[in-house]
């Protein structure tokens, strides 16, 4: 992986701290920056002039390698599966995703994204051993996600008229965690309905509850999306 | 090649990767592929609730199907 830690010495402060932000691909705001010498241009710029010298430390880790990595990895398994595929990589915000560009045959989705997940678990396991941080990833192919988010999107407003039209909890269907956090997403702005999650491991579902007119909501129990893990 | 997939991701997920043994008994149209790893590192191939596991098989009948085979991983303790 890139070091996490760099010494950085250039004519000015200014430009010391530009060329760390560019060398670790993050912003001014990502990196913690202790100054080992302020430099001074000195008399006229000749006589006695000293560099700058920072010493700069990422605060988190540089998704773009990870990325790299992540679609190394993703390509090595994908090559014993005889289907053509081509890796994109983006390092997002806070995740990591890559999408396969392949035939279409839906081989790499599988039953209501079995495979898919798969892969995706696979990968998010490997580069957390190589890393050492649980680090978010989406793999995708054929649009797959954004369908699905917007089917399960969909869903949760539906049932969510439902409960607020007979006053009655409902529940899904069990779901992992990715699509339960749509669920709770979708439906978190409505304040008539809650949402809660219920069930152990791989039966767990999203109940939503309607709310009592006049009561003021308990704390919204909207599930923490940067754990793709189990909740 | 199944043999192989099984055991790239295997020795991904192990701190021994060097102790990953993996055979494969070849039959007619099934596979059985037989993974061994340290006994340390039985947990990481497994994963909580068998996550890690479920997860390979899947991606190995994924690869099977391909080739028109079937598969079937057992880890050995």
């Amino acid at each position: 992986m890139s070091p996490l830690e760099l010494e950085i010495e250039e004519k000015s402060l200014e430009d010391a701290i530009a060329a760390a932000c560019e060398k670790f691909k993050l912003p001014r705001e990502m990196l913690e920056i202790e100054v080992i010498s302020k430099g001074s241009s000195g008399i006229f710029g000749i006589v006695g002039a000293r560099k700058a010298k920072i010493r700069a430390r990422a605060k988190a880790l540089p998704l773009e390698p990870a990325a790299e990595r992540a679609k190394e990895i993703l390509g090595v398994i994908l090559s014993h599966i005889e289907v053509p595929t081509v890796i994109e990589s983006e390092a997002r915000d806070d995740h990591i995703y890559l999408n396969i560009v392949s035939n279409g045959s839906g081989l790499l989705i599988g039953k209501r994204g079995k495979t898919l997940n798969a892969l995706q678990h696979l990968v998010a396991k490997v580069l957390q051993k190589e890393v050492g941080e649980n680090l978010t990833v989406y793999v995708d192919t054929e649009q797959y996600r954004n369908k699905r988010e917007s089917s399960l999107t969909d869903l949760a407003l539906q049932l969510g008229e439902k409960v607020k039209r007979s006053r009655r909890p409902l529940t899904t269907g069990p779901m992992n965690a990715q699509d339960r956090r749509i669920i709770h997403l979708a439906l978190k702005e409505d304040q008539n309905i809650r949402t809660k999650s219920k069930g152990e491991g791989g039966m767990r579902r999203v109940v939503i509850y309607p709310v009592r007119k006049g009561k003021v909501p308990a704390k919204p129990s909207v599930e923490n999306g940067s754990a793709p893990s189990e909740a | 090649m199944l043999k192989e997939l099984i055991e790239y991701m295997a020795q991904a997920l192990v701190d021994n990767p060097d102790q990953v043994r993996v055979s494969e008994i070849e039959g007619e149209q099934t596979s059985v592929i037989e993974l061994r790893v340290a006994k340390e590192d039985l947990g990481k191939v497994i994963g909580k609730q068998g996550r890690t596991a479920r997860a390979m098989r899947t991606i190995l009948s994924a690869a099977s199907t391909k080739i028109r085979k079937r598969a079937v991983l057992e880890i050995i303790e």
